[in-house]
C-alpha cells in the first residue's frame, strides 16, 4: 500500500533509481485502496467449519455434567448412610440427566425427529456415538435408581423385596455414578477430538474442566438446596481449586496465532470470566465461610464458560489462520 | 472465448496442450488471457491500428508466404489511376467521398480496366506502382510499432513478440487461425477490422488451410442460422439481396442485371433467387409472372433496428413483434429503448420468462423515477409464453457453418409453444383473411405458398420446411424416389423429388430452394444429415452438416500450390489427383471437382469457367482473396485506422477522427461526447460473462447461474481506484451522455491504465446483463451505450465509449434528475461531437438502404 | 484427454461400483477455465438448492466456499506470479526493439496471472467425518467415496466440526430439506448406474478427471512432472498422503502454496486426538469419584 514505511522505503528506492537511469521497469508499490486486501488464507475464508450448534448446547454441557456428578455424590451418600443426601441427588441426576439433558439435544438436531437413530450404531471413535450410549445408560441407571431407592424410602415393598429393592437401587446407583463421570467428562473430548484449533489444543484440559465442572456443580445446587454437608464444602474446596489450577494452565499455555480466539478475541474472555468465576473467586468465597455465594459463583461460571468454550469454537474454526498456525502443535 | 464459448474453448486448450502458442488481445484479462501464453492489452477501439501494423511488419521484412499472396490474392491486380488512398494529405479519406451523400462514390475503387472484376490485368512480380499490393504497402506504411504503441498502448516488445509467434505459426508447414466475437463487430469500423485479419491471413497463407482461417464465433446459440435465413431486413435467404424499392429493380431482370456477376459462384445468382420464389409462392410463380417478383417486398430505406426505432420513438409504428429479443436491456441507448417502446400501441412478446422489454411499462427505472407513468403508456403488451430450445425441433446453425438437428425432447408446459408454431398458425390466419378480402395490398398474403403439414399439437412439420430449404423439383414425378414431404396440407402432391446440391437449381422455375447454401443437406437419399451423429473423420464428416455441401474448411482448394499438390504433407487437405483428373482430399473440395490447376480463361467465360484454376475463392469474380476489396463495402477498400465515436484521443494517422460513413443517428436522447472530453475522461468496454446469457432472460431468472454473478460491476484498475478513492466492493455510479447507472467496483490488476502517445488513459469494462426482473437484478448497462451504425451493417460501437465515474450510489426516484444535471450537460444541439452532423442529414440518420451494394448508386 | 469423445473416463460408461473399483476425482488448475459448469452440473443433477444471492468482490467467485449447499466451488485467485511462461507484464516501459530478452526478466518483475481451481470434498482415506457420525449415516461406498445417507442424518452437526477440511455442513432453514448435513455425494447414484459423475461429465477442457484412483495418482505425478518442465516451478500435487488422512481420493493439482488455496498443508483426522482427551476425561472420572469418597470419608 502507499501508506506504511516499507512503502516509503520503496518509493524513495525508486526515486533514486530513476535519477541515475532515467526508466525504472517493473513494479512499483501496491497502491492504497488497490486490488482485493490481500486477506489470509483464500479471501480469509475459513479453512475448517465453525460448529453449528445453538445454545442448547452449553446448557447441555451444563446440566449433564451437573446431573452425571449428581450420581457420583449419591453413590458416596449412599455408601456413608446419608440416604437423605442421595435421595435428592439422584432426583437432580435423573431430572437434569435423563430429562433436561435429551430434550437440550435432541432440540439441537436439525432434524429432531430422528433422534433415535442416535442408537443405531455404537462407535467408539466418536466421541458423539459414545456420549449418546454414555447418556442413555446414565438415564437407563439414574430413573431406575431413583424410582427404586423412593419405593424403598418409602418402604412400598414388604421385607425380602424391600431387601432385593436396596440392592437394585444401590447397583442402579453406583451405575449412575460411573457412567454419570463419563457422562460429565466425555463433553470435553467431544470438542476436544474435532478440527477445531482451539478446542483440539486443549483437549486434555476440556475433560478435567467439564468433569470438574459438573463435580463442583452437582455439590453447588446440593449445598443450595440446604444440605451443608462438610463432604460437599470440601468436594466445593476441591472443585474450585482445580479450576483455578485450570486457569492458571489455560492463562500459561498459549499456542499463538492457533488459540488466538481464546486469548485475544471477546469469546476468550467468557471463558476467562467464567473460570475465574468457578476457581479463584468460589475458593476465596468458600475459603471466608459465604457458601452459598460460593456456590452461585461456581455454578454461574460453570455455565459461562461452557457458553464461552462454544463461542470460542465458533471464532476459531472461522479463523483460517489459526488452523494452518495448528499445524505444528 | 473461454467466457463466452467455453465449450468451444475446449479445442484450443487441446491446441495449447499439442504446443500451440494462444495470443488473446483484449483490454482486459478474462478467463481466456488466463489461459493464454501472451495477453496483449489493447486500448478499445485501436484494432485496426493494431493489425496493420501487423501487416506492415509482415510487407517490410518480406515475411509474407509469397507463392500464395502472388497466386491467390488480388495483390498482383492493378487498380485504377484515379484511384486515391486516405494516406493522400493524411487526410483519412479514399477518393470518391460525397459529404452530402454521407457515402462513396466507389467507381475508383474497382480494377483497372473495362473488365470489370473479371479477368483483371495483374502483375505477378507485384512491382507494378498501382498492384494492390503496393499500394495495401503504402496504405500501412505509417502503421509502424511506435505508432501502435502510441495508439493501442501496445509496447513494440510485445508487439514484435506477438508478430514472431503469428509468422512462426504461418507458412506451407503451419497455419494460424484468428478467433473474433463482438469485440471485433461492435465498433463504428466494425467490418473494417475483421477485414484487417483478413489481410492479414491472406498474407499469411491461412485462409482456407486447416488450422488456419478466421472463426467468426456467433453472439447466440443460432445467430448463424439467424444471417443465413436471415432475421435481417436487407437480405433473403442464402445472402441474397433484398429488391430496391426506389425504381433501379422495378422487374426481375433489372434486379438480376445488378446483382448476377459475370464470373465466379453468384453468376448462378438467377437460379437461386428464382428457386427461391418458387418456394415463396409455389404453382403461382411462373415465367409469364416474372417467378411472383412483384410480389417480394422492396426495401425503401434502412429498415434496421435503429431506424424503425427513431420512427417508432417519433410515433410513426403502430406496434411490433418481439420474439426472442429484449431491446430494454441488451439493446444500445436501452433507456432510450424503453421510453420509446412506450410509444407503441401494442406490442407482442414472445419469451420464457417476463422480461424487461415487456414490463417496462409498470416497473422499470424510469417508471421509479417518474420519467414514465405506467397511467399514461397506450401499449397493449401481449406476453406469448415461449417453448425452449428442448422442447421443439428444429435445426441450430453454429459458427462454423454446421447445421445440427435438434429433435423434440418434451412437450412445452402449459401454453408455451415455438417460434415455429407461432408463425404458422399467424400466417394460417394472416392468408385466410387475405383470401377473403379484394384488396390488392393483401395479394401477396394470398399467393404465399403456405402448404406445410403440421403436427397435433399445430407445429409445422420442421423436416418439411428444412427439405423445402434443400430445394426439390417442382414438376410432380409420381413415381419417383427422393420425395420427401410430398403431400401439401389438403393432401395433395405438391413437388417433385429432391435436389441433391445447389448446382442443381435452376432459373427457369424447375427447381424450387428455400436457401441454396443449405441444399445438400435432406437431399434425394431422404437423409436428414443434420441430425446424423456419426463423425468418420477430424473435421467431422457425418455429423451435421455444414453448408455449403458439407465442406467443413471453404476455400480449401487454397492448402494446395497453384498446381494442385498440397503446401506440404503436414497440412494436406485438398489437392488434384492427376491420374482421376479430379480435386480429391480430406473436405470436399470447395472448387469445381475437375477444373484442372493449369486451367486459364481466355476472357470471354461465364460463370465458374471464368475462374482460373489456381484462383480458390470463386464467390469474388477474379477467383481471387481480396487483400484491397473493389466492391462491396461502403467505407473503404483497405481498413483505416479511425478512432471511436468517444474517444480520448484525437486520430493519430489522419486528420479525420472517425469512420466518415458511419451513421450518428443524432438525436438529443443520443448524443456523442467529443474527443479527449474531460467531463466524460474514462474508456468504456462491455463484455460478457460465462455466466450469464446476454440480456439475461436465460440466466438471471435461473438460481443456479443467478447466485454465481448476482450482481452487476465494473472492473477497474487500481491506479483508478486509488485515484478516485474508490475501495473494491464500493457502489459507484457511471455516467455517460447517454444515461446513468449503479454498479459495484471491482479493483484488480486485470484492467490496466493505459499509455498512450504520453497520456494515461483509463479504461472500465462491465458486463451487461442486468435489468430490472428477475431474482437478480441491477442497472442496464447499455443505457450508457450509444445508438450508432456502422456503415455496412448498421452495427452499434458499443465496445468503446467515454464515460464518467463517480462514487457512491445512484439516486433512485426524482432526485435522479437533480443528480444527472451535475455530470450531464442539458440543452444545446444534440450533435456535440465536431464531426457529427446534425440531425435529419446526411449521417445524422442513415437514408437509403444498404444493401450488398449500399446507398450510392454506383451504377 | 480432451478430444477422446466417448473413450474419455469423463464420459464412458463403467461397472466401478459392481466391481468395487476405487475410484478419483484428480483436479488440474493448469487447464481449468473457470467456467463454474461442475458449480451448475452438480446442483442440477443432484437439485441443490442455491446458496444466496450474495456480491463477494472476491474476483469472480461469489460462492465462497463448499458447504450443505455447495458441493463444488471454482476457486478464483488472482496472484502477482507468472503461470508458467504466461506473458502478461508490463506494457510501455521497454522501448528498445532488440529487447527481446527483456520481456522475460519484465515478466519476471511484474508478473501476474489467474487461477481457477474446482474445490471439492476430498473423499478422505481416513475421513474425519465418517468417524464422527453417530448415526452410522455416513458410510464408505464400494467405490471409496465417503457418502452421507441423508434419510438417516438427524443433523447433530458432529462431522460439520471434523472435517479438517471444512467440507461438511448443516443446511438451515428454510432452504429445502433443512436440518440434516449435505456434502458431495460423488454422484453415487449416477455411478450406481455406469455413469461418471455430473461435474467431470460437464467440464468442457477435463481439469476434473474422473476414473480409478491408481491411473489418477499416475496421470497426476505425470502432468506435474510435465508442467514443471514447461515452466510452472511451483506446480505440485497436493494429497496429503504423509498425514492421519492418509491421502485424498479427489486430488489436486495446485500452483503454490496450499494456503493460498485455503487448503491445510498437513490435514489430521480429529480422532487422533482421542486418545489424550479419553485419557483425561478417565482420569478426571476417577479423581472425581476418589475426592468424592475422600470428601465423604474424612469429612462427615
Amino acid at each position: 500500500m502507499t501508506n506504511g514505511p516499507q512503502a516509503e522505503e520503496r518509493l524513495e528506492q525508486l526515486r533514486e533509481e530513476a535519477w541515475k537511469k532515467g526508466v525504472v521497469p517493473g513494479k512499483g508499490v501496491d497502491v492504497a485502496g488497490g486490488p482485493i486486501p490481500r486477506k489470509p488464507g483464500y479471501y480469509g475464508q475459513p479453512v475448517v467449519k465453525p460448529p453449528v450448534w445453538t445454545w442448547e448446547i452449553p446448557l447441555y454441557f451444563f446440566f449433564g455434567g451437573m446431573a452425571g456428578m449428581s450420581g457420583v455424590i449419591a453413590s458416596g451418600a449412599i455408601i456413608f448412610h446419608q440416604v437423605d443426601l442421595a435421595r435428592v441427588a439422584m432426583w437432580l441426576a435423573a431430572v437434569g440427566g435423563a430429562v433436561l439433558s435429551p430434550i437440550l439435544l435432541i432440540l439441537d438436531l436439525g432434524r429432531p425427529h430422528l433422534f433415535l437413530n442416535m442408537l443405531r450404531v455404537f462407535k467408539h471413535r466418536s466421541a458423539m456415538s459414545m456420549g449418546a450410549w454414555i447418556l442413555s445408560a446414565f438415564g437407563a441407571c439414574a430413573v431406575p435408581g431413583l424410582i427404586a431407592l423412593e419405593l424403598h424410602i418409602h418402604q412400598v415393598l414388604p421385607g425380602t423385596f424391600d431387601q432385593l429393592l436396596r440392592l437394585v437401587a444401590g447397583l442402579l446407583i453406583f451405575g449412575s455414578a460411573i457412567f454419570g463421570t463419563l457422562l460429565a467428562t466425555y463433553t470435553g473430548v467431544l470438542i476436544g477430538a474435532t478440527a477445531i484449533p482451539a478446542w483440539f489444543l486443549h483437549r486434555t484440559l476440556l475433560p478435567i474442566h467439564f468433569g470438574t465442572a459438573g463435580l463442583g456443580s452437582a455439590a453447588a445446587v446440593l449445598e443450595l438446596l440446604g444440605h451443608r454437608i462438610l463432604a460437599l464444602n470440601f468436594l466445593g474446596f476441591y472443585a474450585a481449586g482445580v479450576e483455578t489450577a485450570l486457569l492458571i494452565w489455560l492463562s500459561v499455555d498459549k499456542h499463538g496465532i492457533a488459540d488466538r480466539a481464546i486469548h485475544e478475541h471477546g469469546s476468550g474472555w467468557l471463558i476467562r470470566i467464567g473460570e475465574v468465576l468457578n476457581g479463584p473467586l468460589a475458593l476465596i468465597l468458600r475459603f471466608f465461610s459465604f457458601v452459598p455465594f460460593a456456590a452461585i459463583s461456581f455454578l454461574l461460571g460453570a455455565l459461562v464458560s461452557r457458553i464461552g468454550w462454544i463461542a470460542v469454537g465458533k471464532v476459531s474454526g472461522a479463523d483460517p489462520e489459526s488452523v494452518f498456525a495448528a499445524e505444528r502443535y | 472465448m473461454a467466457e463466452a464459448h467455453p465449450v468451444g474453448f475446449r479445442w484450443v486448450m487441446k491446441a495449447k496442450e499439442r504446443g500451440a502458442t494462444i495470443i488473446h488481445v483484449d483490454p482486459r484479462f478474462s478467463r481466456t488471457s488466463a489461459l493464454a501464453d501472451i495477453w496483449v492489452p489493447i486500448r478499445a477501439g485501436g484494432d485496426i491500428a493494431f493489425l496493420g501494423g501487423l501487416v506492415r511488419h509482415i510487407i517490410e521484412n518480406n515475411l509474407f508466404f509469397r507463392d500464395y499472396v502472388v497466386h491467390f490474392t488480388n495483390a498482383s491486380c492493378i487498380l485504377r489511376e484515379d484511384f486515391r488512398d486516405t494516406e493522400e494529405g493524411a487526410t483519412g479519406f479514399f477518393s470518391g467521398w460525397n459529404g452530402e451523400q454521407c457515402g462513396y462514390d466507389r467507381r475508383s475503387w474497382v480494377y483497372h480496366g473495362d473488365g470489370g472484376l473479371s479477368f483483371p490485368e495483374r502483375d505477378l512480380t507485384l512491382r507494378h506502382p498501382r498492384c494492390v499490393f503496393q499500394t495495401l504497402r503504402r496504405h500501412f506504411a505509417r502503421y509502424t510499432p511506435e505508432m501502435v504503441e502510441k495508439i493501442c498502448g501496445i509496447s513494440p516488445v510485445l508487439f514484435h513478440k506477438v508478430a514472431e509467434a503469428l509468422v512462426a505459426a504461418s507458412g506451407p508447414d503451419k497455419s494460424a487461425a484468428i478467433c473474433y466475437a463482438l469485440g471485433w463487430t461492435q465498433h463504428s469500423k466494425g467490418v473494417q477490422i475483421i477485414r484487417t485479419a483478413a489481410i492479414l491471413q491472406l498474407l499469411l497463407g491461412n485462409i482456407g488451410r486447416p488450422g488456419g482461417g478466421i472463426l467468426a464465433l456467433r453472439g447466440h446459440a443460432s445467430i448463424q442460422g439467424s444471417t443465413d435465413i436471415p432475421t435481417l431486413y436487407d437480405t433473403l435467404p442464402g445472402y441474397l439481396a433484398m429488391p430496391r424499392g426506389d425504381g433501379s429493380e422495378a422487374t426481375l431482370r433489372d434486379y438480376l442485371a445488378q446483382h448476377t456477376k459475370p464470373t465466379g459462384l453468384w453468376n448462378n445468382y438467377p437460379a437461386y433467387f428464382v428457386s427461391l420464389l418458387k418456394a415463396y409462392y409455389g404453382k403461382n410463380a411462373t415465367a409469364e409472372n416474372d417467378f411472383g417478383y412483384n410480389w417480394v417486398p422492396k426495401i425503401t430505406s434502412n429498415h434496421s433496428f435503429f431506424e424503425y426505432l427513431y420512427d417508432m420513438a417519433d410515433g410513426k409504428m403502430e406496434g411490433m413483434f418481439m420474439m426472442g429479443q429484449n431491446p430494454a436491456v441488451a439493446a444500445a441507448n436501452s433507456r432510450f429503448q424503453r421510453t420509446s417502446l412506450s410509444k407503441l400501441k401494442w406490442l407482442v412478446v414472445r419469451e420464457m420468462v417476463e422480461i424487461e422489454a415487456a414490463t417496462f411499462w409498470r416497473d422499470s427505472p424510469e417508471i421509479n423515477r417518474g420519467e414514465l407513468k405506467a397511467e399514461e403508456i397506450d401499449t397493449e403488451v401481449f406476453l406469448f409464453p415461449a417453448a425452449g430450445h428442448a422442447e421443439k425441433e428444429g435445426a441450430f446453425t453454429n459458427t462454423q457453418r454446421l447445421l445440427q438437428w435438434r429433435e423434440k425432447a418434451v412437450n412445452p408446459p402449459g401454453d408455451a409453444r415455438s417460434e415455429g408454431w407461432f408463425m404458422h398458425q399467424l400466417a394460417l390466419r394472416l392468408i385466410a383473411k387475405a383470401k377473403q378480402s379484394n384488396d390488392p395490398v393483401d395479394e401477396p398474403l394470398r399467393v404465399l405458398n403456405w402448404w406445410y403439414p403440421e403436427d397435433d399439437m399445430g407445429d409445422p412439420k420442421m423436416e418439411a420446411v428444412l427439405a423445402e430449404i434443400n430445394g426439390w423439383y417442382t414438376d410432380l414425378q409420381p413415381n419417383a424416389d427422393g420425395v420427401v414431404f410430398g403431400l401439401d396440407r389438403e393432401g395433395n402432391p405438391h413437388h417433385g423429388p429432391q435436389v441433391d446440391g445447389f448446382p442443381r437449381l435452376k432459373a427457369d422455375g424447375s427447381t424450387a430452394s428455400g436457401a441454396w447454401i443449405y441444399s445438400g443437406v435432406l437431399g434425394p437419399d431422404k437423409i436428414n444429415k443434420a441430425l446424423s451423429r456419426n463423425s468418420t473423420d477430424y473435421l467431422g464428416h457425418g455429423w451435421g452438416f455444414a453448408w455449403p455441401a458439407d465442406r467443413r474448411i471453404i476455400y480449401n482448394r487454397a492448402s494446395a500450390k497453384p498446381t494442385g499438390e498440397p503446401w506440404s504433407d503436414r497440412k494436406k487437405l485438398v489437392w488434384w489427383d492427376q491420374g482421376q483428373r479430379k480435386w480429391t482430399g480430406v473436405d470436399v473440395p470447395d472448387f469445381p471437382p475437375d477444373k484442372s490447376p493449369e486451367f486459364r480463361p481466355t476472357g470471354n467465360e461465364r460463370g465458374l469457367d471464368g475462374i482460373p484454376g489456381d484462383a480458390p475463392f470463386t464467390l469474388h469474380e477474379d477467383g481471387l482473396g481480396w487483400l484491397h476489396v473493389p466492391s462491396g463495402l461502403q467505407d473503404g477498400p483497405m481498413p483505416t485506422h479511425y478512432e471511436p465515436l468517444e474517444s480520448p484521443v484525437h486520430n493519430a494517422l489522419y486528420s479525420r477522427d472517425t469512420n466518415p460513413a458511419v451513421h450518428w443517428f443524432t438525436r438529443q436522447e443520443n448524443r456523442f461526447a467529443p474527443p479527449g472530453d474531460p467531463r466524460f475522461p474514462f474508456v468504456l468496454t462491455t463484455y460478457r460473462l460465462t455466466e450469464h446469457h446476454t440480456a439475461g432472460g436465460m440466466s438471471r431468472f435461473l438460481s443456479h447461474l443467478a447466485e454465481l454473478q448476482p450482481e452487476l460491476f465494473a472492473e477497474m484498475s487500481p491506479e483508478l481506484a486509488s485515484e478516485l478513492k474508490i475501495d473494491n466492493g464500493d457502489y459507484i455510479s457511471i455516467v455517460s451522455l447517454r444515461g446513468a447507472i449503479e454498479s459495484r467496483a471491482l479493483v484488480s490488476r486485470r484492467i490496466r491504465p493505459m499509455h498512450l502517445n504520453g497520456k494515461t488513459v483509463h479504461q472500465i469494462a462491465m458486463p451487461f446483463h442486468f435489468g430490472s426482473s428477475g431474482p437478480v437484478r441491477g442497472d442496464a448497462t447499455n443505457d450508457l451505450v450509444p445508438i450508432s451504425g456502422e456503415p455496412n451493417v448498421t452495427i452499434m460501437e458499443a465496445k468503446a465509449l467515454a464515460c464518467n465515474i463517480v462514487p457512491g450510489r445512484l439516486p433512485r426516484g426524482p432526485a435522479f434528475e437533480e443528480w444527472i444535471k451535475k455530470y450531464v450537460p442539458q440543452g444545446g444541439p444534440p450533435n456535440l461531437h465536431p464531426e457529427q452532423p446534425p440531425p435529419g442529414a446526411p449521417c445524422g440518420r442513415a437514408g437509403g438502404g444498404h444493401g450488398l451494394d449500399g446507398k450510392i448508386d454506383n451504377r | 484427454m480432451i478430444g477422446e469423445g466417448l473413450q474419455s473416463t469423463n464420459q464412458r460408461k463403467h461397472s466401478y461400483v459392481q466391481d468395487h473399483v476405487e475410484v478419483g476425482f484428480f483436479t488440474d488448475p493448469s487447464v481449468c477455465i473457470g467456467c463454474k459448469a461442475c458449480e451448475v452440473a452438480c446442483k442440477e443433477w443432484n437439485q441443490v438448492p442455491d446458496d444466496g444471492f450474495t456480491w463477494s468482490g472476491n474476483s469472480y467467485d461469489n460462492t465462497g466456499h463448499l458447504g450443505a449447499s455447495t458441493w463444488r466451488h471454482v476457486m478464483f485467485l488472482e496472484q502477482d506470479r507468472q503461470k508458467g511462461n504466461q506473458v502478461t507484464g508490463p506494457m510501455g516501459l521497454l522501448r528498445s526493439q532488440s529487447d527481446m530478452s527483456a520481456v522475460a526478466s519484465a515478466e519476471a518483475e511484474d508478473p501476474f496471472r489467474w487461477v481457477f481451481l474446482s474445490d471439492v470434498c476430498k473423499h478422505c482415506e481416513e475421513a474425519g467425518c465418517l468417524e464422527a457420525c453417530p448415526t452410522g449415516s455416513i458410510v464408505r461406498t464400494e467405490v471409496g467415496s465417503v457418502l452421507v445417507q441423508n434419510d438417516v442424518c438427524n443433523g447433530c452437526g458432529y462431522c460439520v466440526v471434523s472435517c479438517p477440511f471444512g467440507v461438511i455442513d448443516r443446511r438451515p432453514e428454510p432452504l429445502h430439506d433443512a436440518g440434516g448435513a449435505f456434502k458431495c455425494t460423488f454422484c453415487y447414484d449416477r455411478q450406481k448406474s455406469g455413469l461418471v459423475p455430473a461435474c467431470a461429465k460437464v467440464c468442457p477442457t477435463e481439469s476434473i478427471v474422473f476414473g480409478r484412483l491408481d491411473d489418477l495418482r499416475a496421470r497426476g505425478a505425470k502432468r506435474v512432472e510435465e508442467l514443471q518442465q514447461s515452466g510452472y516451478k511451483d506446480a505440485q500435487l497436493y494429497d496429503p498422503t504423509k498425514t492421519s488422512v492418509r491421502g485424498i481420493h479427489a486430488f489436486f493439482l495446485i500452483l503454490g502454496e496450499p494456503e493460498a488455496y485455503g487448503l491445510p498443508p498437513k490435514p489430521q483426522i480429529p480422532t487422533i486426538y482421542l486418545k489424550s482427551a479419553w485419557a483425561s476425561a478417565f482420569a478426571t472420572a476417577i479423581a472425581s469419584i476418589i475426592a468424592t469418597l475422600v470428601g465423604f470419608a474424612f469429612f462427615s
